[in-house]
């Protein structure tokens, strides 16, 4: 299961924040646990280096682009590898939206888009479309190319 | 919920980087929710309205359940606009909205409708909706378009129709299971992602039917599996058929693993990983199986990608533990690894090196543990600590470094949980490596004089009453314990009293010392400390002369306490304070039954501090007090041994009994623990009829029944048989529960005055020459062995037969011989052809006996052993070689 997707920008401060089967109670603690990280390791990285930790069996890999960090966490067969999976089309996704790596006010301005990609991306903890081309269409509701 | 730490409420002074979201605020976002009800719609303004209800849920904000229902009802109007951009936007709100079941069927009509639309994407978006928020009586309705959407030519509706599938698993299994005949259709697909999502649900809708999941896998791995994602899959299941099926006893081939091998030479990386752990977690797995998997998981814990180099030494990490010898090969990768930036990788490496490492790499390792220390939190250390302390019991030669390094890390910051760890740690090491005693208890001392943690203080200095009198100098320790009655809080002071209580009890030539150091803790303003001391002073007695302390002073301050804590606890409870003084005696002894699945649990590891040292000689100590408090046993003598509890009954079945094998010089008690599970019955007059005929040296010469066995209060009742003087006498005995009983009215709790005589037969059990020794560890094997007289060695050579691995023919040999095995040498590496172990232990009449054994196994599994055995009686070495030879 994929846990959760989160975005932050670089102060720490949550864009977005999606969690799969995480109970209420124990989201706030993941936010602040994820911001944390952010902060500890983030700095200085380059543009969708990815970073990697573990806590307890979960799995977390990190990334940051343009100014905003993105979190993804999983367990199971969501292990480093097909997080870093997810992970890689969650920013070729932001990327094909904003452009470029985006700031934090060109993140903001095409939220309502980027939410769509999430959406097609993962759904209800499972990866969906791995293709940001199709992506691309998917979210203005084109079929796919290849079809 | 909205944190304003975290909320996104920027001020910043450049225009530019003004959110559009500036300000926002639920209420107003509401108010702007009503143009959805416009006549005339503007689909702009309503997409950027949604974007702000998305931006609200995303922060974490929940709308009141009228709130959403007002939106979730405006939104439905939307479906009017012709609008795509929209269309798409409004899937997405219902979906986060999730409306209640009685709120949806305001948009089933229009989802549904867009369900069968020729526009694909409407078809799969409504899919993903509906499913989303259905019910199972909707789903019956809906169920015929989605059978059809799984076989769809466009992947999309077909992705998302499998997807809803596995969801909907989890909630309408039955419904789900229907489609497994398109789910296999699509499964055949051209495009990569259905074939994965198809995969996904087929294996999930088969899981638990063995064959099925076998013919999937047997026909996907000889076909095209067109995405990574899905061979990843593919080899999840491979090996869980693997598993199921086992080795090809007449080839020695294992079913698959040439596919799994194959996916080692695979183009993605995650494919490459999922072959190499599902290769490494073979049960059995062979060093021929296992090296090319190793290869490439060394390979990548060089890579320039943090991910990977994670993902391959958490791959070693594991197969450390099982095959460190397979590892080997990838410490100087994993030494480079030790100052990776990421610190989760370098845990893993240190952990792994210390798994694997030899004992002359021990020291270079622990230099440079030393410096990754400093940087890393604390769950990290507690891994490291955790680590270092199975390393030093595996190599007890290199105590010193070691602990060393525990002492040195034992001074710097940490929390609790790090401190207790490396407590515990030093604690274990002192128990089992006797060298390692006095500098490991000077550690700790060292440690309590600033320590800002009372429980590990008052538990230090508890051991180090127990322990400290035992040294070579024990006064060395008085001024750390002292120091403790001037410098910390009430309840360490209380501690320290009673250590050095102990102190006093043990040395006589210390004890005027410690008389006048008592003194001065009758004048502490609290009263605990004041009440120890006037207790300690007058027990101790003799008033500070140099004079022998009392037997039973000794055992009032180091005995156990006897009594169930709870009891007492209880019993205390229930005390009236007045005249007549609390008696200690009326405090229950019997133990509550414990839950099964408790007893049973697998053997606890060491927890150091927690569980004292002396829980299996106070258990030895227990059995001995109880049976020479039994006059028919009082003259049996000396105790030599007691085995562990075996289980004569099933678990939960009406009476549960098990034995406790008492081991004399001349005799052997069985001491049956009973307990009566049934609430409506009593039993009385309990006794074991023990038929010894398959026993022959033995002679039964006494028993001892219970009176009365209530429900769920464990009893004892024995039995003793005596047996010829000093000779490891074996036989099987059969039992027989014979008892009374009587029928209690539950709602009284009264029982019937009449009972009816009743049997219940019991399992048999053995004694067998493993009860007559002792495990008893030496901490240096070549010593011990060299310091024996070579005068009553005497060594032979067996024929084992053919056998299961090397690893059963050592382990059988160890449990026939019931030896304590030295320095880990249990442990057999697989696919050894030889191996050899060391054992010692204390035979029936006190002897020390140490064993060598050398095994070798051949091609056709035959196994030969060469046995060698010293001992401090030339009997006692026959009676050794005896025992294998019989066994």
């Amino acid at each position: 299961m994929l846990l959760a997707v989160l975005i932050a920008n670089s102060e720490g401060n949550i864009l977005v924040e999606r969690f799969n089967g995480v109970p209420a109670e124990e989201r706030l603690h993941w936010r602040s646990f994820l911001v944390k990280l952010g902060a500890d390791n983030l700095k200085g990285v380059k543009n969708e280096e990815l970073l990697v930790a573990s806590h307890k069996s979960v799995y977390i890999v990190y990334t940051v682009l343009g100014d905003v960090s993105t979190f993804v966490v999983g367990k199971d067969e969501y292990d480093e590898l097909a997080l870093a999976e997810a992970i890689f089309v969650i920013t070729s996704a932001l990327k094909d939206v904003c452009g470029k790596p985006p700031t934090e006010r060109l993140f903001l301005d095409k939220y309502g888009k980027i939410c769509l990609c999430l959406d097609e991306i993962v759904w209800k903890g499972l990866l969906e479309n791995t293709d940001k081309e199709r992506i691309k269409r998917l979210v203005r509701l084109k079929p796919p190319t290849e079809f | 919920m909205a944190q304003p730490l975290v909320k996104k409420d920027d001020d910043r002074d450049d225009e530019a980087e003004y959110s559009p979201f500036l300000g926002i605020e639920k209420g107003a976002v509401l108010q702007e929710a009503r143009v959805f009800n416009d006549p005339q719609l503007d689909a702009r303004r309503c997409s950027q309205v949604i974007t702000k209800l998305l931006y609200l849920l995303n922060q974490g904000e929940t709308f009141t359940k009228v709130e959403a229902t007002e939106v979730f009802f405006s939104v439905t109007k939307l479906f009017q606009s012709r609008d795509i951009g929209l269309r798409r936007m409004v899937y997405l709100i219902i979906k986060e909205l999730s409306p209640s079941a009685d709120e949806v069927i305001i948009v089933t009509s229009s989802l549904m409708k867009d369900m069968n639309s020729r526009t694909d994407m409407y078809r799969a978006n409504a899919i993903r909706v509906l499913c989303r928020i259905t019910d199972g009586t909707l789903l019956t309705q809906i169920e015929r378009y989605l059978k059809q959407a799984i076989v769809d030519k466009n992947p999309v509706v077909a992705s998302a129709a499998l997807v809803s599938g596995i969801h909907l698993l989890q909630t309408n299994p039955e419904i789900v299971k229907r489609w497994s005949n398109e789910v296999q259709e699509a499964i055949q697909s051209r495009a990569a992602l259905v074939q994965f999502h198809a995969l996904a649900l087929l294996h999930q809708i088969r899981q638990n039917d063995r064959l099925a999941v076998s013919k999937l896998v047997t026909s996907l791995t000889k076909g095209t599996v067109r995405s990574p994602l899905a061979q990843c899959l593919l080899i999840r299941y491979t090996s869980q058929v693997i598993r199921e099926s086992g080795v090809n006893t007449q080839t020695g081939d294992r079913p698959f693993y040439d596919y799994l091998e194959g996916c080692l030479r695979h183009k993605a990386e995650m494919v490459i990983f999922e072959a190499a752990r599902a290769i490494t977690e073979l049960s059995g797995v062979t060093t021929r199986e296992l090296t090319p998997a190793i290869t490439v998981l060394q390979l990548f814990l060089s890579s320039s990608k943090p991910v990977l180099r994670f993902a391959a030494v958490r791959t070693l990490n594991k197969v450390a533990m099982t095959h460190p010898m397979a590892v080997t090969n990838c410490n100087i990768d994993m030494e480079s690894l030790i100052s990776d930036q990421n610190r989760s990788i370098a845990t893993l490496a240190i952990t792994t090196l210390l798994k694997t490492g030899n004992e002359s790499s021990v020291d270079r390792l622990m230099k440079q543990i030393t410096n990754f220390m400093s940087d890393i939190a604390d769950e990290f250390k507690i891994v490291v600590v955790e680590a270092i302390r199975s390393l030093c019991l595996k190599f007890p030669l290199k105590y010193r470094s070691l602990m060393n390094f525990l002492s040195n890390i034992l001074r710097e910051e940490g929390g609790f949980e790090y401190k207790k760890a490396i407590v515990d740690s030093i604690v274990i090491l002192i128990r089992d490596i006797p060298d390692a005693k006095e500098s490991g208890l000077l550690h700790l001392c060292e440690f309590i004089e600033d320590c800002e943690f009372t429980y590990l203080s008052t538990q230090i200095l508890h051991f180090l009453g127990n322990e400290g009198p035992k040294t070579s100098d024990p006064s060395k320790y008085i001024r750390y314990i002292y120091n403790r009655v001037i410098l910390e809080n009430a309840t360490v002071r209380a501690s320290a009293v009673s250590t050095l209580a102990k102190f006093g009890a043990m040395i006589d030539s210390l004890k005027p010392r410690i008389f006048i150091l008592l003194r001065r803790c009758l004048f502490d303003n609290d009263d605990e400390v004041r009440d120890r001391a006037t207790l300690y002073l007058n027990t101790l007695g003799g008033d500070g002369a140099v004079v022998e302390t009392d037997k039973d002073v000794k055992e009032f301050l180091f005995g156990s306490l006897d009594i169930p804590l709870t009891n007492m606890e209880t019993s205390l409870k229930n005390y009236n304070p007045s005249e007549e003084p609390f008696d200690i005696d009326s405090v229950p002894k019997e133990v509550k039954s414990q839950p099964l699945a408790e007893k049973k649990a697998p053997g606890k590891k060491p927890t150091g501090l927690g569980a004292p040292p002396t829980v299996p000689t106070s258990a030895a100590d227990a059995y001995e007090r109880l049976l020479s408090s039994i006059p028919e046993f009082a003259s049996f003598g000396k105790l030599f041994k007691s085995s562990a509890p075996v289980e004569l009954t099933e678990a939960e079945t009406e009476y549960a009994v098990n034995v406790v094998k008492h081991i004399f010089d001349r005799h052997v008690v069985f001491h049956y623990n009973c307990t009566n599970t049934i609430p409506e019955q009593l039993l009385e007059n309990v006794s074991v009829i023990v038929d010894a005929s398959e026993a022959e040296e033995f002679s039964e010469v006494g028993s001892k029944p219970l009176k009365s066995l209530p429900y769920d209060t464990p009893g004892q009742t024995f039995v003793a048989f005596e047996k010829p003087e000093g000779v490891p006498a074996v036989g099987k005995f059969s039992n027989m529960l014979r008892f009374t009983v009587k029928e209690v009215d539950p709602s009284t709790g009264e029982a019937e005055d009449d009972g009816v005589e009743d049997e219940y037969q019991l399992e048999d059990f053995e004694v067998v020459a493993a009860d007559y020794m002792v495990k008893v560890g030496v901490s240096n094997f070549r010593n011990a062995w060299e310091s024996m007289v070579p005068d009553f060695e005497r060594i032979d050579e067996y024929g084992l037969g053919p056998r299961e691995s090397l690893a059963e023919s050592v382990n059988t040999v160890i449990n026939l011989l019931g030896m304590q095995p030295c320095e880990g040498t249990e442990v057999v590496p697989t696919n050894s052809r030889s191996h050899s172990c060391l054992l010692s232990g204390l035979y029936i009449g006190n002897v020390k006996v140490l064993v060598r054994l050398s095994f070798g196994i051949d091609a056709s599994k035959e196994v030969a052993m060469k046995l060698a055995v010293r001992s401090e009686d030339e009997n006692v070495s026959d009676a050794i070689h005896e025992i294998v030879a019989s066994g």
